[in-house]
């Protein structure tokens, strides 16, 4: 088993310490951090998204392999900072004002990275104001809506009028998601996509961002 | 017939008179809403909780029977819980706030609901050792023996009365945090163990306490809420070596307590989980969130057979629509309530969108339709 594959592996498991060593000596032997991201890390956590698509992992295997990456993109950072390699695209998330739910949230914020993305985190009880500015401030490529409550989930259309009314529209995609929303409210809404669940947002993303 | 006998009937596969119509509780906005539009009195809005005299005033005026979430519950949790304080007060006046379990919350003024957790005190064994495990060790004074004692004759009461086993990992769940809990198991085995193994003990002692006393239940239930839309929040083969053989221990005692409704309140897409709760005792799933994934009893029942009952899977979100809305939704349940062994409930507590008038309106058909 090459070594990229060994951090792929040892991603999946969950065990951070290995995989921070592990992407150190890759590093070492002359492996580019951008081969070491892309085949050991990425590789890693879309098996592990896919999988968790399937319900052949849960949630707290999700949240460890995360974990994991991160451990590993801390000791990467430096290196593809200083090679100029960027991330594929910028999201904007948030839960929606008035909601102080985030475990979809930040399983989304996780998918997302290990596809590569960069992840705005808003937080929860975001206002529609507060999503648009920071689009512009990122110069993001989608913003991300998620909500949990009936009552709340009308929030999001207030953030698809605030983004065609800021003229960012044609730069910006607006995304929803959480347990109460389904694909018609977010045609109801004028969103631009609908994802049911984490891997398949970030799916979406990655496609948004990439093409 | 009356409404305790009528429960446990259809419960039971036996004949019954009528279908008693239930609910499972507010929201506090809710009420305040309804207060506010002279529907309530000023102490129902403020004063509810599940089962109290003011819920059976507000159930009246709308229509129940009676609110199924009505349990003796002891402290089953940390005890004495954490003293909730505000550590710090933020420039919008959110607060942040420490509360019952030892958890840093945000408490938003412009948001209703559950507060967002920001930090948690339980983080490893130091943490454990020196602050929860104090207060998960067993003590009558846990216990409301003077109440027991006046709940020995069951034949007398007019709606059923549940005994609150706990929550065997839905409360670990909350002092970890989500993330905490999913690390511990990897970073700490032995110490996620042991959490677990405490919190069944207890739970036991003091299910074991509270029959010896001679009181009367009608139904065993717990609670966990360990479940979102997509599936569990838990590792289901973990859940089911680790947890399981509390849950069995408990429910066994339960039924040599002639205790044979044993129920279980969580909310999200709880397929993944059924296996092990039905294994272990449990047979009565509750609220049966139908949310976006369509959540009833029949796949269920096709799959587990009679020994699995339900009492929920009302779409509650209904009650925010208007009178067709609810007709709807009254068809739908019509062959779920042919089924037998199942008892429809509002699939969560009533949220502020909800009008008085469809409330209403849903009690007065549901009188009519399954009378």
């Amino acid at each position: 088993m090459s070594i990229l594959e060994e951090i792929s592996t040892l991603l999946q498991q969950g065990r951070a310490p290995k995989v921070k060593e592990l992407v150190a000596q890759a590093i070492e032997e002359g492996i580019s951090p951008k081969e070491v991201l892309e085949e050991g890390l990425l590789s890693g956590m879309s098996i592990i998204g896919e999988k968790f698509k399937n319900n052949e992992v849960y949630v707290p295997e999700v949240l460890i392999a995360a974990r994991a990456m991160n451990a590993g993109v801390e000791i990467l950072k430096p290196y593809l900072v200083s090679q100029g390699i960027e991330a594929k695209g910028l999201v904007v998330l948030g839960t929606v004002k008035g909601d102080l739910h985030d475990i979809g949230k930040n399983l989304v914020k996780m998918m997302m990275e290990g596809k590569g993305l960069k992840v705005v985190d808003l937080g929860v009880d975001v206002s529609a104001e507060s999503f648009v500015e920071a689009a512009k401030e990122y110069n993001a490529d989608i913003i991300a809506c998620s909500a949990l409550l009936t009552t709340t989930m009308g929030e999001m259309k207030e953030v698809v009028e605030k983004v065609k009314a800021s003229g960012l529209g044609n730069s910006v995609k607006v995304m929803v998601g959480g347990a109460p929303v389904t694909q018609s409210f977010c045609e109801s809404i004028g969103a631009d996509y609908y994802t049911s669940d984490a891997a398949s947002a970030s799916d979406v993303a990655l496609k948004v961002c990439v093409g | 017939m009356n409404n305790r006998e009528r429960a446990l009937a259809i419960l039971n596969y036996q004949d019954y008179d009528r279908l008693p119509v239930v609910h499972f509780g507010f929201w506090n906005e809710t009420l305040i809403k309804w207060f506010n539009e002279g529907h309530l009195e000023e102490e129902e809005a403020k004063k509810w909780t599940d089962g109290n005299t003011f819920d059976k005033t507000i159930s009246k005026k709308l229509g129940f029977d009676f609110n199924w979430y009505s349990c003796y519950t002891s402290a089953y949790g940390l005890f004495p819980g954490f003293k909730s304080e505000i550590v710090e007060t933020l420039n919008d006046g959110t607060e942040k706030v420490r509360n019952g379990n030892g958890v840093i919350v945000l408490r938003k003024k412009n948001a209703g609901s559950i507060p967002a957790e920001v930090d948690h005190l339980l983080k490893d064994r130091e943490s454990w050792e020196k602050y929860y495990l104090p207060k998960l060790i067993y003590s009558d004074n846990r216990i409301n023996f003077e109440y027991l004692n006046s709940i020995k004759n069951a034949d007398n009461r007019e709606t059923p009365l549940g005994l609150h086993c706990g929550s065997l990992f839905g409360e670990i769940r909350n002092w970890l945090g989500l993330e905490g809990s999913s690390y511990l198991l990897v970073d700490d085995e032995d110490l996620y163990d042991e959490i677990i193994n405490v919190v069944g003990e207890l739970s036991y002692n003091l299910v074991k306490n509270i029959l010896a006393t001679g009181a009367k239940f009608d139904f065993g239930h717990f609670w966990e809420d360990i479940c979102f839309k997509n599936g569990p929040l838990v590792i289901p083969s973990v859940f089911d070596k680790k947890v399981g053989p509390h849950y069995k221990r408990i429910t066994d005692l339960l039924k040599a307590n002639d205790i044979n409704i044993i129920s279980l309140d969580c909310d999200g897409l709880i397929d993944s989980l059924i296996p092990t709760w039905f294994e272990n005792g449990v047979n009565t799933m509750f609220p049966i969130e139908v949310g976006t994934w369509g959540a009833n009893i029949r796949p269920w029942r096709e799959k587990y057979g009679k020994e699995l009952r339900g009492v929920g899977g009302m779409d509650k979100k209904v009650f925010a629509y208007d009178y067709k809305a609810i007709d709807l939704e009254i068809e739908r349940l019509k062959p779920l309530i042919d089924l037998g062994g199942y008892i429809p409930c509002p699939d969560h507590r009533i949220a502020p969108d909800a009008k008085w008038e469809n409330v209403q309106y849903y009690c007065e058909q549901m009188h009519k339709m399954f009378t």
